[in-house]
């Protein structure tokens, strides 16, 4: 039964995958029809896989909770916020959902995000301190480049022409060779799915 | 006092408890994390059941095509399918979902990366060199070419095995030829570089966000 189940498995990624493929190429007729139906059923289907997965975390921390295992006040925290959002949304309170998510969401996005400022200028200063390679050197040069001729002096306006030629240039070729790269992996790793070398989503 | 003033404060003591952490990982940024992470949980839920399943169910239910509405639930079948994922007996059940999510979103990220990256910017660099009129222009150009080329030379790993080695250690019975690896160190200082840029542009809009969150609670803190 497993093995059977295995072979729709790979049966049903290599055969809708090639008929999504030519779907996306051709773009019209029955074939795109059926394309875009396929494409719905899989946002159908990550959709339900988003809120098992979501009720996957609250059973967790529902169960630490219940446990008063290590941590559980913390628990607490996410479970009373999930099912407070969860409740207000159940009870068609739209303002007070929207306020929270202006309030309480956004704040500890963007102080989150504030803080990453602190981890990146560690982690340039951790990189010339560990070991002083030549690769290290270009890249706080270039970070440096960027960070002084951003600052709005008239002193340093010969640094932002650096920058702008450092972005323009050398940064926008690497920049592209990067997403070419990106692209030409993503085009390799599709197709060894849809021919059958990769079976990861049997496993 | 205004729910709109108890969200304000809940942002400010929130943010208050984030910034914490550059004291040291401590009670209080954890149950920030917490708390957002809880509050993102219930966005999301609402957000997939709002905008995709509940238009979704109601599709099926309203048409009268009884064909129609047995292929309508079928992806919501496929979907819970994927709790079986987790019982190893009856996992292979799971991979039915996951087959065909995997399946036709290699497809669309097979003509996604074509369409979207390849082409077009396969397409740009030499628009770029062509539209330049002036040597500096054509040096620009032909820079960020040499670039775009040399990236995608260091990112290439086959190598000719060197007769006699240890081949199980990897990188020491291996040698690329000598022209990929000049370009390919080339292409590092490209990479190393554009890598720098990306960082700095990072650092940067880091900042810009901090001090918009230092001007909101000092605002807070005098009242505004």
């Amino acid at each position: 039964m497993r093995r059977l189940l295995n072979i729709l498995a790979s049966a049903l990624a290599i055969g809708l995958g090639l008929t999504t493929l030519l779907g996306l190429l051709s773009g019209e007729g029955a074939l795109g029809v059926l394309t875009s139906a396929l494409l719905q059923i899989v946002v159908i289907i990550a959709a339900v896989a988003i809120l098992l997965g979501l009720l996957n975390l609250l059973i967790i921390h529902i169960v630490r909770v219940v446990r008063l295992r290590r941590g559980f006040l913390y628990s607490l925290a996410l479970v009373i916020s999930a099912l407070t959002v969860l409740g207000l949304w159940l009870a068609d309170r739209d303002d007070d959902t929207a306020a929270l998510l202006q309030t309480a969401q956004l704040s500890v996005e963007s102080a989150l995000a504030g803080l990453l400022a602190f981890a990146l200028v560690y982690g340039a200063y951790r990189l010339m301190r560990r070991r002083v390679t030549w690769g290290a050197v270009v890249f706080t040069v270039a970070l440096l480049i960027i960070l002084v001729g951003a600052l709005p002096l008239r002193e340093v306006s010969g640094i932002a022409q650096i920058r702008d030629w450092l972005l323009a240039v050398p940064v926008s070729g690497g920049a592209r060779g990067l997403l070419l790269g990106i692209a030409l992996a993503s085009v390799v790793a599709g197709v060894r799915v849809l021919t059958g070398q990769d079976l990861s989503y049997r496993e | 006092m205004t729910p709109e003033l108890i969200g304000t404060w809940a942002g400010f003591v929130l943010t208050l408890m984030v910034f914490s952490y550059l004291l040291g990982d401590n009670a209080l940024y954890r149950l920030a994390v917490y708390i957002f992470v809880g509050l993102t949980a219930g966005f999301v839920a609402i957000v997939t059941v709002d905008s995709v399943l509940l238009p979704w169910i109601r599709l099926i239910t309203e048409t009268p095509d009884i064909g129609a509405r047995a292929f309508g639930i079928i992806p919501i079948i496929l979907g819970a399918a994927l709790i079986f994922k987790i019982s190893p007996r009856f996992g292979a059940l799971g991979n039915l979902g996951l087959a065909l999510m995997i399946g036709v979103g290699a497809a669309v990220a097979v003509v996604g990366a074509i369409s979207g990256t390849l082409l077009p910017i396969a397409a740009s660099v030499p628009d770029r060199a062509a539209g330049a009129d002036d040597p500096v222009g054509v040096f620009n150009a032909a820079l960020a070419a040499a670039g775009v080329i040399c990236t995608l030379v260091y990112f290439q790993y086959s190598a000719r095995r060197i007769p006699g080695s240890d081949s199980t250690q990897i990188g020491r019975g291996t040698r690329r030829g000598l022209v990929t690896r000049a370009l390919g160190a080339v292409g590092q200082g490209f990479v190393v570089v554009t890598l720098g840029a990306l960082y700095g542009g990072a650092l940067l809009s880091g900042l810009a966000i901090f001090s918009e969150r230092v001007a909101f609670m000092l605002a807070r803190i005098n009242g505004g």
